[in-house]
């Protein structure tokens, strides 16, 4: 497993390399943000840890959007910066899978990436065949999410997310089990994580985001994944 | 006949046919008043008698042994001692001194007199009675008739003497008089009777008083009602065109004791459980203000019964307290009257006469209630006209106040109604928004922009009915306000007012709150990680016994850990400047300089970066040396930090003697600040590379340092200021004060 590490802090990026390649990771380090971009092209990591607060004109945020733009690659934010949850926010908006603020401990640090890399190799049984109703389909082998014909990307985490969702189609998926079943159980306390993605893949699959069809919340409760009738194509 | 004896029938008969005319008229007029009766019984009496008298003369020259004449006689008898009693009573009555007792005396000497005669008549006494040849009657009085007659006759003179200035009428002083003499001459003188002398004077005596009675009691009265009707009509004029309750008050005595013809008068007014004299006509003006409590002296009972009081004499019918001093030894005849209005007593009116003064009738109290209805209402008037006065002066001058309160304010403050017109607008809106003159009336829609709106209705109805208030953010020109929403009008709403608070600075210290929050939290929390991270690595390899690079991370970590000593020191440094006052000694420029050069000297080595001092003075100035040294300092730190490796650093120090100041430069060839930031670097915690911001994001700090080195600077009575291009670097300016010219506050 290869994971870049992006962070203009010599002394945090040779700690965090050193723990990780100790624990049996390769590991790419980068001092600043279109370094790490370049590296990220160069070397395909399977995880990149970014920091925020950058030196050259290209902070994490910015690197996190330009990765999105290309791939799924997992991504975790590692800041100073964040204060309120509204930064965090800002984070996992770029795109990001997981954001932790600093000071983190090492062995926090090496359970969230493995966690996270977890989430992003989905087992997928044979008998889940997707969803596909004209409007919106989800390929759960290919990993495939098409919107009117046009297909989108998910991050790992969204996809994730989706899956469970559509797993327990028609029924509540409550907050704690949510968290458990994408993110780990690690994350059971992080409950803003689920709010944040799920207004993400909104964005992404609802014909209208502001009046959900497919997600909807049940309040206080968790989320439910409900099955829309085929649209038939005018065209077909 | 002789010519006496006809002059003596023609004049009975005259008096007879005045006297019964002037009867009818007494009984026209008033049957019910007690004068009018007895002047009605004193002419009906001396009617019997000259009736008596011209039968008794006529029929004696007819035949003077007819019985007829005896009745006659009789006749004439009885209307003699009648109408001297009458006579008496009458004039008991015009003075006034009649009582229960002298009404019972009179009556009693009448029936004894009458009784008499009659047992005279009825034993058929021969009347002593001489029938001259030319009809003249003589006849001799009985002794106790005679004694009667007297006692009566000078009784009455004795009461016309003794009250004579009651009877103001000499006429009826005259007559009465006469009347009594004429009387006493029949009974004393026979002779003189004989020749109806007695009879003539009582009979011009009669009309005399009769006509004075007529003219005192009708023709005057009648008079005066005319002028008194005048008078009413002047009076109302006078007191309903004055406004000032003090000349209404004093008209309305003068008039009154002018129009009865009184001494004096004088006002009382209500005041809570007291009456105080308000004015005085013609008595003391030391009297004004004195109290009476209700209840108390006439005033005070009038104002307390509601009822009017007339005395005709003060001293001998008042029996409570005297009203004012003085009251008993001055006062005679006295009228009040309460002053009402609205079914409350606001005041009492009293007029007085003195004790050598008038007597009051009953009709003046009638009167002076009229005048007291028209005084209440001119009274309350004026009062209501003066509280009208000063509520409008009280809320005029509030309003104004207000209105200088809202035009001075410097909050901008909108009114609208409840269509949304503007109604009102202070200077500050007028500014804020640039509204032009004619802007009331029209829709608030259209005079401010959408975003000083609230937005929506139901939010802020639902709090105005809430709290009475709603409070949003507004961002105008720059500046940040908080508009106060509340309702105008209680209970009904008639429209609302908006009060804009500019919390621009407030937003600003907030943001500057957070900022440092955010900063020393990043500041801090790096090298936290990043000694964390070591302290763990260590800890693993000593675990394993790997110690090959344990002086390495033992080293990190120490750096990470003088790194955040020296950004918590640069927080307390700020805070110490601030508060402190520094401790100013005369220092060599040349000397800052060196010691500046010498502590940053490994700091540019590391750096690779050329460090040089070009000292041009021997200059110097009062510094507090340690702060001074930190501001030159963090300068050059500054300008190592943001010159690329293999960069040029130069401090310049030199002395401008025309004004007398020391100027230190620094300067560097590094990247430059943008001109947009020029003026915020040394605002506190601004920081070159904020986010978004190309520039110098590697440079680490707290954000603080050229903050610090501004209040340093100024600390030193100097200015701090920086010139700088993009790319080609910055050069910070400092000057002080030359050589002891700076005083220390």
């Amino acid at each position: 497993m290869k994971v870049l590490i992006v962070e203009d802090e010599i002394a945090i990026r040779e700690a965090l390399g050193r723990k990780l390649r100790r624990d049996g990771f390769e590991v790419v380090l980068s001092g600043d943000g279109l370094q790490g971009l370049r590296a990220f092209h160069a070397e395909r990591p399977d995880l990149v840890i970014l920091d925020i607060v950058m030196p050259g004109g290209m902070d994490g945020l910015t690197v996190c959007r330009r990765i999105r733009e290309v791939a799924d690659t997992p991504v975790m934010m590692l800041s100073a910066q964040a204060v309120t949850e509204e930064d965090v926010v800002d984070g996992l908006n770029a795109g990001a899978d997981e954001y932790l603020i600093k000071p983190v401990r090492l062995n926090e640090f090496v359970a969230r990436v493995q966690a996270l890399l977890r989430r992003a190799q989905i087992t997928v049984s044979d008998a889940d065949q997707g969803y596909n109703d004209g409007y919106l389909s989800i390929d759960l082998h290919r990993r495939h999410v098409h919107v009117s014909g046009k297909r989108i990307h998910l991050t790992p985490t969204e996809f994730k997310l989706i899956a469970v969702l559509l797993e327990n189609a028609g029924r509540v998926v409550n907050q704690r089990d949510l968290l458990e079943q994408v993110w780990g159980r690690e994350y059971i306390d992080d409950v803003y994580y689920p709010r944040v993605y799920i207004s993400q893949l909104r964005r992404k699959i609802e014909p209208d985001a502001a009046n959900p069809i497919y997600i909807l919340t049940e309040h206080r409760v968790g989320y439910r994944f409900e099955k829309q009738p085929p649209v038939v194509s005018k065209h077909e | 006949m002789s010519i006496p004896n006809t002059i003596t029938l023609l004049l009975n008969g005259l008096t007879l046919a005045l006297a019964l005319g002037f009867l009818l008229i007494v009984l026209w007029q008033d049957i019910r008043k007690e004068l009018n009766q007895f002047f009605a019984a004193f002419l009906f009496l001396v009617t019997l008698w000259n009736a008596g008298a011209l039968l008794a003369q006529a029929l004696s020259l007819v035949d003077r042994e007819s019985p007829l004449v005896v009745i006659a006689i009789s006749v004439m008898e009885l209307g003699f001692t009648g109408s001297s009693v009458a006579a008496y009573a009458l004039t008991a009555i015009l003075v006034g001194t009649h009582s229960r007792r002298f009404q019972i005396l009179a009556f009693a000497s009448l029936l004894i007199v009458l009784g008499y005669q009659l047992f005279l008549i009825v034993n058929n006494r021969n009347l002593p009675i001489e029938i001259t040849d030319d009809g003249s009657l003589t006849y001799r009085l009985q002794p106790i008739s005679s004694i009667f007659y007297t006692i009566f006759s000078s009784a009455t003179v004795y009461l016309i003497w003794r009250y004579r200035r009651k009877i103001r009428s000499r006429m009826l002083i005259l007559g009465m008089t006469l009347f009594a003499a004429g009387q006493s001459l029949g009974f004393l003188n026979p002779e003189l009777r004989a020749l109806s002398i007695s009879i003539n004077i009582s009979s011009i005596a009669t009309l005399v008083t009769s006509f004075s009675i007529l003219r005192q009691e009708f023709i005057v009265p009648l008079a005066e009602r005319v002028t008194q009707v005048e008078a009413m009509h002047r009076v109302s004029l006078a007191i309903s065109s004055q406004i000032a309750i003090d000349t209404v008050l004093s008209q309305i005595t003068t008039q009154a004791a002018g129009w009865l013809d009184a001494d004096a008068a004088g006002i009382f007014l209500n005041v809570g459980s007291e009456l105080e004299l308000a004015t005085v006509s013609n008595l003391p003006e030391r009297f004004v203000h004195s109290r009476v409590k209700l209840g108390q002296g006439i005033a005070g009972t009038v104002a307390k019964t509601h009822q009017s009081i007339r005395l005709e004499n003060y001293r001998r019918q008042w029996r409570g307290e005297p009203d004012l001093p003085l009251a008993d030894e001055t006062f005679g005849s006295l009228i009040c009257v309460p002053l009402i209005y609205g079914g409350d007593v606001i005041g009492v009116l009293m007029v007085v006469a003195g004790q050598q003064g008038r007597t009051f009738e009953r009709e003046h109290v009638h009167l002076l209630e009229l005048l007291g209805a028209q005084a209440a209402v001119a009274i309350a008037h004026s009062r209501l006209f003066a509280e009208q006065h000063e509520l409008t002066r009280q809320v005029e001058a509030a309003r104004s106040q207000l209105e200088t309160l809202l035009l001075s304010t410097e909050n901008p403050v909108v009114a609208v109604d409840r269509q949304f017109r503007l109604i009102f607008a202070n200077p500050a809106a007028t500014m804020l928004f640039s509204l032009g003159d004619d802007v009331k009336g029209m829709e608030i829609t259209e005079l401010v922009p959408r975003i000083a709106l609230p937005t929506g209705y139901r939010n802020p109805l639902r709090d105005l009915r809430r709290n009475r208030v709603h409070v949003y953010e507004v961002s105008l020109e720059g500046k940040v306000y908080l508009c106060h929403l509340a309702a105008l009008g209680r209970p009904r709403t008639m429209g609302w007012v908006a009060v804009l608070n500019d919390v621009t600075q407030l937003k600003e210290l907030d943001r500057l709150k957070s900022e440092m929050v955010r900063m020393t939290s990043h500041d801090l929390k790096n090298p936290l990680q990043a000694a964390m991270a070591h302290l763990e690595l260590l800890s693993d390899d000593v675990g394993r016994g790997d110690l090959s690079e344990v002086n390495i991370t033992i080293d990190t970590i120490q750096k990470q850990l003088d790194r955040m000593n020296r950004i918590i020191g640069g927080i307390l440094d700020l805070e110490r400047v601030k508060s402190g006052t520094p401790t100013m000694e005369l220092r060599s420029a040349a000397e800052m300089v060196e010691q500046t050069i010498e502590e940053m000297r490994h700091i540019a080595q590391e750096r690779d970066v050329r460090l040089e001092a070009v000292v041009d003075t021997d200059s110097t100035f009062y510094a507090d040396a340690e702060q001074f040294l930190r501001a030159l300092v963090n300068l050059v730190e500054n300008a190592i930090k943001f010159t690329a490796d293999g960069g040029n650093v130069r401090v310049v120090v030199s002395r401008d003697e025309k004004e007398g100041i020391v100027i230190f430069k620094v300067e560097d060839d590094g990247i430059g600040i943008p001109e947009a930031l020029q003026e915020l670097v040394f605002d506190r915690f601004f920081r070159g590379g904020q986010r978004g911001q190309r520039g110098a994001e590697h440079v680490s700090g707290s954000g603080l340092g050229l903050n610090l080195v501004r209040m340093i600077v100024e600390s030193h009575g100097g200015k701090v200021w920086l010139k700088s291009k993009e790319g080609e670097g910055t050069t910070f300016f400092i000057t002080v004060p030359e050589n002891g010219e700076f005083e220390q506050n």
